[in-house]
């Protein structure tokens, strides 16, 4: 095999990290990866919801991550255990509460506008997959609520036709289920939610926008 | 300690046709309504801050 020259019309063979590279830097320059300023619309409560969830969420896996080393004996039947089973309890209850909120809010601002419907996708994606993540923690607590809990919902589970596949009663499966495949789905997905922020900028309220509702400032918050 | 709330006891429901919630869920919607339109109405503190205008 001989060495050929690259004919001077011919672009240079180019790899898949330089791509990978230019993409991402096109897409989210650190100025607006870690932008240092918002824009005037942000100064609102309706806004806080959103970084309340993730807030949450960072309290659910950092509490969720020692129960887990712990065990089912240390959080029901020790001082700390049961402090940090309640941690873990209600940091998921003021999840939902506030990224119920936060849905609300950006649902009534149509917060789709000005190319942003990936980031509404990946965010209600995220509340769907949130609550089968809940329901698998809760079959998961290994006592009698538990039990109750499961033995109700496999009714549901086997009416919706999964109960094959997704067995409430298979504490194994539940606890893999949450402790694993359904929070990696939502802390991806929170990810890509976060990035797809940075990256179109915080949805503008509707005075801001122009007269054909495509919202702008389509530069976002590192403007 | 005796608890804040004696929870010994069935769950409270509201049942109205097909409708069946319990209080305690009605409570916490009820609950997220009343945030949701404080934090419409409520004015966030400025901290002098420098902002975009956009």
């Amino acid at each position: 095999m001989s060495a050929t020259t690259r004919p001077p019309d011919k672009p240079e063979k180019r790899s898949w990290t330089l791509f990978l590279r230019e993409r991402a830097m096109e897409s989210l320059p650190p100025e607006k990866l870690l932008a240092d300023r918002q824009p005037s619309y942000v100064s609102s409560w309706i806004y806080v919801f959103g970084v309340l969830s993730l807030a949450s969420l960072v309290v659910i896996i950092l509490s969720g991550m020692i129960l887990t080393l712990k065990g089912p004996a240390w959080w029901h039947f020790t001082g700390l255990g049961l402090f940090f089973n309640s941690i873990h309890l209600w940091a998921v209850e003021l999840f939902f509460f506030v990224m119920v909120v936060h849905l609300w809010g950006k649902y009534w601002m149509a917060s789709w506008r000005g190319g942003r419907v990936p980031t509404w996708i990946t965010g209600a994606v995220t509340f769907l997959i949130a609550i089968p993540c809940a329901l698998t923690g809760y079959v998961s607590q290994q006592n009698f609520d538990s039990q109750w809990i499961s033995t109700q919902a496999k009714d549901a589970m086997n009416a919706a036709g999964i109960g094959s596949f997704f067995n409430l009663m298979n504490f194994g499966q539940m606890y893999s289920y949450h402790v694993l495949l359904l929070p990696v789905a939502v802390v991806a997905l929170v990810i890509a939610h976060i990035l797809l922020v940075r990256k179109t900028g915080v949805v503008p309220p509707f005075e801001l926008s122009d007269s054909s509702g495509t919202a702008e400032p389509a530069s976002g918050p590192a403007q | 300690m005796a608890a804040a709330f004696n929870l010994n006891h069935p769950a409270h429901v509201v049942q109205w046709h097909f409708f069946t919630m319990s209080v305690s869920n009605l409570i916490v919607i009820f609950v997220m309504i009343v945030v949701f339109v404080l934090a419409i109405a409520l004015p966030f503190p400025s901290h002098g801050k420098q902002e975009v205008e956009s």
